[in-house]
């Protein structure tokens, strides 16, 4: 009486997905950065189903340390989006550009 | 006992210390290191030579080889630091540091007031040092590094006065054309290596010699491929072109160098591998043709130069013919008697013109000279005593040698005696010119250089007197075999270096000396005596007295063809300039312009240019834009996960 | 299907539909409120995956902190709503549809195999209980764990730094 295997992967994939669209497609530096949370969840699901599917605890540590590794990630990801933020004034990706040629 | 490497080394010694240290201590302490290092080496080289000559005469002509350790050690080459004193090379040691000692002397008056006085002191040190390598050397490559050395000195010294552009292309042209020869000796000493797997002398010409048959076929390569070397070291036909020009240099450097010691380098390696010419009468032909030819050639040259030292050098071409053609004949210790009475008379001949030039302020020109004998007496005498020398006048040294050359080319090829003989008559006839026109009649130069006229301070004058003793006194030491078996020392000393070669009638033929009978012997004997003194007369009719000068001047007239040929050296260097140099240098610019410049350069060029295209092209990649990027990997994982989840499907 | 399946298919769907809210809103505090909603959904999925624990660390730790500062950040900033102007890169666009249409595909043809996996890790099923966790996260994962907690502070001290040039800001927690 589990959850079957294919329809956390059905559900993952689909998360990962939207994941992936927000952060090709939007210009919003915020929303790219939560698009890319999205993805990280969608792993992090996929791993839980793997876990249960297959017995043991092995997927909860995983899925563990990646989420407090995300919040790592997050912090400085933020930090310096205020920082660059402060010095162009806009959080569009599009006129962030100095790396171009 | 002295071992025998130190005598090149102490004018190498000498060398390092004039010239790292000459410039700041001054004349004097450049005096003492230069003459001293040569002085002391002729000292402890005669100390190694007087008993090792007892010895040779006392019936051991063991050749001594001192072995210092090895050189070279590849796959089958092995060549050891090694030097030799036989015969020969003792010969060679014993006039090669007096006459070298003498010059050193006479430099310190000549050179006294130059301002490279240090230079000139190092490089000719050098020129002792490699000078004594070459002699010593116990295998062709210890020989070869002097060859070698003294072929650089020999440039230095020609453009010591290197701010002038005729000496700089002197020292040039000398260099190349010995370069030439060095080829050709380099070729020699590989297929000496590679017939006998080794370079030492004791080996090759004992094995040689006891296996005729076995050899003779690369012998006329070999042999010739040497006397390539020799014929650019020795000035011969075709590559003499570099000593008359060579006059450029200091005149003790031309006695030093262009007469008494590197330019008998050839006729001594020649003479060293006697066993190799022997088993090849094609190449003893060449040579004693080659040395015949440059003998008469330069001798014609000789009679129409106006310049007091390329007299004499074109004379030393003439002279050094000589003793080719001595060994082409097999005379071989013949010749190397002439090189030594010539390493005196014309030595001395040199040095006293350079008595000349000095006293007339540098001024070469025989035209502007005349009378000098009153101004400069010593001169005057010792140059004379050379020229009866060279000349071949009983009982001056040269009268010895020439005759004893003579006599043995008549034995072979009477041909080749005739040019021989015609050509000892014009050498008597143009020294004698140089005497008349130089130190007898009226003074034709001007009333200042009349005023400067005198004679040489001492320490230019007594090796005149020296090498004018050993001039007149030295030939006897070579008396001819009419007067008894064991009168003449010379050849009781060198006969050992020319090993009987075994087995086969046919190669014995060319190689040994042939006999003369006495009655023919006194006629050559008388008929050198003669066309000598035929051509003494003819300079003295022609240039002293109150005539002087009459009868050249119809001679001109009536053929100026002739005169203008001669006096232009027969157009030779003209004619090299045209066959050789210019189509070289055009070659020379294609490759500069065309290979180097257009192909090699546009290829490393092309290579660059590539490059920057390429990052020009690869810069639009770099768009500064996150999104951009994170396409990019979106892009090459999905390419990724095809590839793993269908291809091996 | 079972109980389990059918919520575990309805959190799915609602997780799905909310991040789909996120992506597309324009105003960053609304896509901000929707993938939190998005996130508590997958927690509950969570649950239904036999990790409790789990779905309580992604409430308090992703839901409760991360998003709550991205939400500080935000307002902090006070940013906008996005502009309107067009953004003229239609080919990336293309690009990056084909490449996550692809993705998807390649990934979901996968998926429907992923029944056929039967391997299991010898270990028995995870319970609900957060002892046997515990202890396997405190043994075989022991490493891992003191060094993740190094790697928090190092985002510490990064965060700090970066922060650290205005005077007048003030700094992120």
């Amino acid at each position: 009486m589990s959850v079957p295997l294919t329809d956390v992967l059905v559900v993952s994939v689909a998360l990962f997905a939207l994941g992936l669209a927000g952060a090709l497609l939007r210009r919003n530096a915020i929303t790219i950065f939560l698009s890319i949370e999205l993805m990280l969840n969608a792993a992090n699901l996929a791993i839980v189903g793997f876990g249960a599917k297959v017995g043991g605890y092995q997927g909860q540590i995983v899925v563990f340390f990646a989420i407090v590794v995300a919040a790592a990630e997050a912090a400085v990801g933020l930090a310096i989006f205020v920082a660059v933020f402060r010095h162009h004034e806009t959080i569009d990706v599009n006129k962030i550009n100095l790396l171009k040629w | 006992m002295i071992p025998l490497w130190l005598l090149p080394l102490l004018p190498f010694a000498g060398f390092l210390l004039c010239g790292l240290l000459g410039r700041r201590l001054g004349k004097t302490f450049v005096t003492v290191c230069g003459v001293g290092s040569v002085a002391l080496t002729t000292v402890l080289a005669y100390a190694r030579l007087v008993p090792y000559a007892a010895g040779v005469f006392g019936g051991n002509a063991a050749p001594v080889v001192e072995r210092y350790g090895s050189w070279i050690r590849a796959g089958n080459v092995a060549v050891d630091f090694a030097m030799r004193l036989d015969p020969l090379s003792a010969l060679m040691l014993s006039f090669v540091t007096f006459v070298g000692l003498l010059i050193h002397v006479y430099s310190v008056g000549y050179m006294h007031a130059e301002e490279g006085y240090w230079r000139y002191f190092s490089y000719l040190n050098l020129f002792m040092f490699s000078m004594l390598t070459l002699v010593l050397g116990a295998n062709f490559l210890i020989l070869f590094v002097g060859w070698e050395g003294v072929g650089l000195c020999s440039y230095l010294l020609i453009a010591f006065d290197y701010q002038k552009e005729s000496s700089a292309r002197a020292g040039r042209k000398a260099f190349v054309a010995n370069r030439v020869g060095d080829f050709g000796f380099l070729i020699g000493l590989f297929l000496i290596l590679g017939l006998f797997g080794t370079l030492e002398f004791d080996r090759i010409f004992p094995a040689a010699a006891a296996a005729p048959g076995r050899f003779a076929p690369a012998m006329t390569a070999i042999a010739l491929c040497l006397f390539v070397g020799a014929c650019g070291k020795s000035a011969q036909l075709p590559l003499y072109v570099w000593l008359p020009d060579a006059m450029a240099g200091p005149t003790p450097v031309s006695a030093l160098i262009h007469a008494a010691t590197m330019v008998t380098a050839g006729v001594y390696v020649v003479a060293r591998a006697n066993v190799f010419f022997r088993l090849s009468p094609t190449a003893m032909a060449v040579v004693a043709i080659v040395g015949g030819a440059t003998a008469l050639f330069a001798a014609i040259i000789g009679t129409a130069q106006t310049d007091i030292k390329k007299v004499l050098a074109y004379s030393t071409i003439s002279q050094l013919g000589y003793m080719f053609l001595a060994c082409g004949v097999g005379a071989f210790v013949a010749g190397m008697f002439h090189v030594l009475t010539h390493a005196f008379f014309k030595a001395l001949l040199f040095l006293g013109s350079g008595s000349v030039i000095h006293g007339m302020g540098g001024e070469q020109d025989m035209r502007r000279m005349g009378g000098l004998r009153r101004a400069l007496p010593v001169t005057f005498w010792t140059f004379l005593a050379a020229t009866l020398a060279i000349a071949g006048i009983p009982i001056w040294a040269g009268f010895f040698s020439k005759d004893e050359i003579l006599g043995a080319v008549f034995a072979r090829n009477p041909i080749l005696w005739g040019i021989g003989f015609l050509a000892a008559g014009l050498t008597s006839f143009y020294m004698f010119r140089v005497v008349y026109l130089t130190f007898f009649g009226t003074f034709r130069g001007t009333e200042e250089e009349k005023r400067h006229l005198h004679e040489s301070p001492p320490s230019m004058t007594i090796p005149l007197v020296i090498l004018a003793v050993l001039s007149t006194a030295g030939g006897l030491v070579g008396l001819p075999a009419l007067l008894g078996p064991r009168a003449n020392l010379f050849h009781r000393f060198l006969d050992p270096i020319v090993p009987p070669i075994t087995g086969g009638a046919a190669l014995g033929r060319g190689a040994q000396v042939a006999e003369l009978s006495r009655g023919t012997e006194i006629a050559l004997i008388a008929a050198s005596v003669g066309i000598a003194l035929l051509g003494w007369i003819v300079a003295r009719v022609c240039y002293s007295g109150d005539r002087a000068g009459t009868i050249p001047e119809r001679f001109v007239r009536a053929f100026p063809g002739v005169h203008l040929l001669v006096s232009n050296k027969f157009y030779v260097d003209e004619l090299y300039e045209a066959v050789i140099y210019r189509p070289f240098r055009r070659l020379s610019r294609m490759f500069w312009k065309v290979v180097d410049t257009l192909v090699i350069d546009g290829l490393i060029n092309a290579g660059s240019f590539l490059v920057e295209l390429s990052g020009d092209l690869l810069r639009f990649f770099t768009t500064g834009n996150v999104r951009n990027y994170a396409l990019t990997f979106l892009l090459g994982i999905v390419a990724l996960l095809a590839y793993l989840g269908w291809a091996p499907r | 299907m079972n109980a389990a399946r059918l919520i575990f298919d309805l959190a799915g769907a609602v997780a799905f539909v909310f991040a789909a809210v996120m992506v597309v809103h324009r105003n960053p505090i609304k896509s901000l409120l929707a993938i939190v909603v998005s996130f508590f959904a997958l927690a509950a999925g969570f649950v239904l995956l036999s990790a409790p624990f789990l779905a309580a660390i992604q409430v308090i730790v992703y839901a409760g902190a991360i998003l709550v500062l991205f939400l500080f950040v935000t307002m902090l900033l006070n940013l906008q709503t996005e502009e309107e102007t067009a953004d003229r890169r239609p080919f990336q666009k293309l690009f990056a549809l084909v490449g996550i249409v692809a993705l998807a595909a390649i990934l979901l043809s996968d998926v429907r195999r992923s029944g056929e996996i039967t391997g299991t890790s010898g270990q028995p099923p995870a319970t609900g209980a957060v002892e046997p966790l515990a202890r396997a996260l405190f043994s075989q994962a022991a490493l891992p764990f003191e060094a993740v907690s190094v790697l928090l502070l190092a985002s510490l001290t990064g965060a700090y730094v970066l922060m650290r040039r205005e005077r007048s800001g003030s700094a992120a927690p």
